[in-house]
């Protein structure tokens, strides 16, 4: 048991939980802000798998970046599609997102095994690229902890940064800009923006475009950085498990960020268990954050609950 | 959606107008489906026409592909009958992938252990996983209902523990130790489901999925309970005034759900297909229970005619996957497509130019029979 403590607390695992807790944030942030918006994304975890092939395939044929674009960007192609379909051709978004990730499945096989000439399932194949890592390891000049900051915060990915920065600038955005109001305002109460000329479909569509560009990003990162490449599936749920780290965060910001890093250390757990406790068997140990997702959801959802109640509401 | 008269109009619409109305919009999006189908083909392949060719008709080409399609037919029939029970009722579970799991695990252990391989094995291998299936639909349900927990979120997650039990018990307990394979024994013959057609797939599960579409129509359309649950997917806050109880119907019909998930899990291991458990059996096939419902509008009587067409497509990809260079998985972009059109309010083309001309031309002949009249 004190192996374990003495695991979590150490540096090496906090640097696992940033590694394990990006890609998740990044889908996160994309699913608050549809939420946010009034649309559930429950197209978040095909959206994931998108961005992991766009990424992979376009970092074959070009420098990093434009792999992580391309994840950008076929995300926000999805998103896109998606506000189409559900604002113009009225359908209903949960639906909308069933499809999304109907076609994300099978899609992505069909499109790698297009992509590469007939290659099922894996990108091995492909030369992908990764993400390049930030080196801090100037930090280790600072005396006492200076060996402990780099090994937390050296060698991540160039995008935990900006997921960290994206935290920020999201909360800026919602709480401190006029449009961030407006955002709000239509997925609280949709007739009082309408009625004050707030253009109202516009906000929806561009709010799920830049979700589901968020989601891509997350795909980009977790294909090239966390993973070197594409496989099947690779999200195995990560999409869902920010859907609960939304509704777990209470739907603000700094929230989503507590809950990804927490559902991130759940993550980061089930690599580090296995080493650590050989007879517990792997299929329980990769329960674990499917299990947390749903206790946190549940205890979540009663204290949100009794809150509801004690206001009076509905 | 789910009356046949509509109010406001003046004359009420016959059930055969709403589904003369369905079938054209299914139509539509099948053509559409199917014209996207053959651009996809017809860029990515090297023999497009062959493909196309062995999409449309292999599945008719033997008894033995006949069957294949077939006994898909009644498993998505299944599948589809257990979304669009929850989905009628407004809640968008999906754990149907879970309950099927667990349904194949309980099938198993009872196959496996003594009672197997006596005349019991059968009919309590089906009733135990339909029991462990519902089981599995109840805890979504009943979070939701007692603590507002979202029940997609936890439905899924639910899944991903499923499939994850089923892989650690076949390695450690289900399996004889030391074979290091991921599959149990063949079942006792007396465990399995007797075919209807020899040397085909087709058994018994082909009537449990009538049964089973003809069970939920009865309850969804002809009792008070399926009433009550109809109400509160059309509108939880009347149904709330008019004294139902929205949560209880909301939980027995997720458990209900759960408990056709269950019985899919028997059909899949007990079936003739399988007649063991074999770690990720079903590979995502449960969610094409999603499509089923959405295109049969979550009515049960449309679930096995969706079922049907479907299930021939999908066996025409797998076909065309085996004998050709186009990829079964083609069929998710396909479905994908199929799901958005059906859901999405389109008219049909140019449908609108039509009625005003129609109505101009009426009006102009109301306009001169009421001149002549003056």
């Amino acid at each position: 048991m004190s192996e374990l403590i003495l695991t979590i607390f150490s540096a090496a695992f906090l640097a696992t939980v940033i590694r394990t807790s990006t890609p998740l944030l990044l889908a996160t942030l994309g699913g608050l802000i549809a939420d946010l918006s009034g649309a559930l994304n429950v197209a978040l975890d095909g959206i994931m798998l998108i961005g992991c092939l766009a990424a992979v395939v376009a970092s074959a044929y070009a420098p990093w970046y434009v792999g992580v674009l391309a994840g950008i960007a076929a995300g926000a192609a999805v998103g896109a599609i998606m506000a189409f379909f559900h604002l113009r051709m009225k359908a209903d978004i949960i639906i909308v997102g069933f499809a999304i990730s109907a076609l994300a499945t099978g899609g992505t096989v069909f499109a790698l095994s297009i992509a590469t000439g007939g290659d099922k399932g894996t990108s091995i194949n492909l030369p992908s690229k990764g993400i390049p890592a930030i080196d801090l390891s100037f930090l280790g000049g600072i005396p006492g902890i200076g060996p402990f900051l780099v090994g937390v915060f050296s060698g991540h990915s160039f995008l935990s940064w900006v997921a960290a920065f994206l935290v920020f600038a999201i909360w800026y955005f919602l709480y401190r800009t006029p449009w961030g109001l407006w955002l709000r305002s239509v997925g609280e109460y949709p007739a009082a923006p309408e009625a004050a000329g707030i253009p109202v479909n516009a906000i929806r569509g561009w709010s799920l475009v830049v979700s589901a560009a968020l989601a891509g990003l997350g795909g980009a990162q977790l294909a090239m950085f966390n993973y070197i490449g594409f496989t099947a599936n690779m999200t195995a749920g990560r999409g869902f498990i920010a859907l609960g780290a939304v509704l777990l965060g209470a739907r603000h910001p700094v929230g989503v960020l507590l809950a990804a890093v927490l559902f991130g250390a759940f993550d980061g757990l089930t690599t580090v268990l296995p080493g650590l406790f050989g007879w517990i068997p792997p299929e329980l140990i990769r329960m674990i954050p499917f299990i947390v997702t749903i206790l946190a959801l549940v205890l979540f959802s009663y204290r949100a609950q009794r809150a509801l109640l004690l206001r009076g509401a509905r | 959606m789910t009356t046949d008269a509509e109010p406001g109009g003046l004359k009420p619409q016959s059930r055969w107008d709403v589904a003369r109305r369905e079938l054209v919009r299914g139509a539509i999006a099948v053509v559409i489906a199917l014209i996207a189908t053959i651009a996809i083909i017809f860029f990515t392949s090297k023999e497009p026409s062959e493909a196309f060719w062995t999409l449309l008709t292999a599945p008719l080409s033997k008894p033995r592909t006949i069957g294949l399609w077939i006994d898909d037919a009644a498993k998505l029939s299944v599948t589809g009958l257990a979304f669009s029970l929850v989905f009628q009722a407004r809640q968008f579970a999906l754990g149907v992938q879970g309950q099927l799991y667990v349904g194949a695990i309980a099938a198993t252990y009872v196959a496996l252990s003594p009672i197997g391989a006596t005349w019991a094995g059968l009919p309590l291998g089906i009733l135990v996983a339909m029991l462990a299936g519902a089981i599995y639909g109840f805890l979504p349900g009943i979070a939701k209902a007692k603590l507002g927990a979202n029940e997609i979120v936890s439905s899924l997650m639910l899944n991903y523990v499923a499939v994850e039990l089923c892989n650690f018990l076949v390695r450690v307990a289900l399996v004889a130790p030391g074979s290091g394979l991921l599959t149990t024994a063949k079942f006792p013959k007396t465990s399995l489901y007797p075919a209807l057609v020899p040397n085909t797939r087709i058994d018994l599960g082909l009537i449990f999925a009538v049964v089973a579409i003809l069970g939920v129509w009865f309850a969804l359309y002809r009792t008070t309970w399926g009433l009550k649950l109809r109400l509160v997917g059309h509108n939880p806050r009347f149904a709330e005034y008019a004294g139902i109880k929205a949560n209880f119907i909301m939980v027995s019909a997720m458990t209900a759900a759960g408990a056709l998930g269950g019985l899919l899990g028997s059909m899949f291991v007990q079936g003739q297909a399988f007649g063991n458990l074999t770690v990720q059996f079903e590979g995502g096939f449960a969610f094409e229970g999603v499509l089923i419902a959405i295109v049969a509008r979550n009515r049960p009587l449309a679930v096995p005619i969706v079922a049907l067409l479907y299930g021939y497509l999908r066996q025409g990809a797998q076909l065309m996957n085996i004998r050709t260079d186009v990829p079964a998985e083609v069929i998710g972009v396909v479905a994908a497509i199929i799901i958005l059109l059906v859901s999405s309010s389109f008219g049909i083309p140019g449908k609108a130019f039509f009625t005003r001309m129609a109505r101009r031309r009426q009006t102009v002949a109301a306009a001169a029979t009421g001149g002549v009249a003056k």
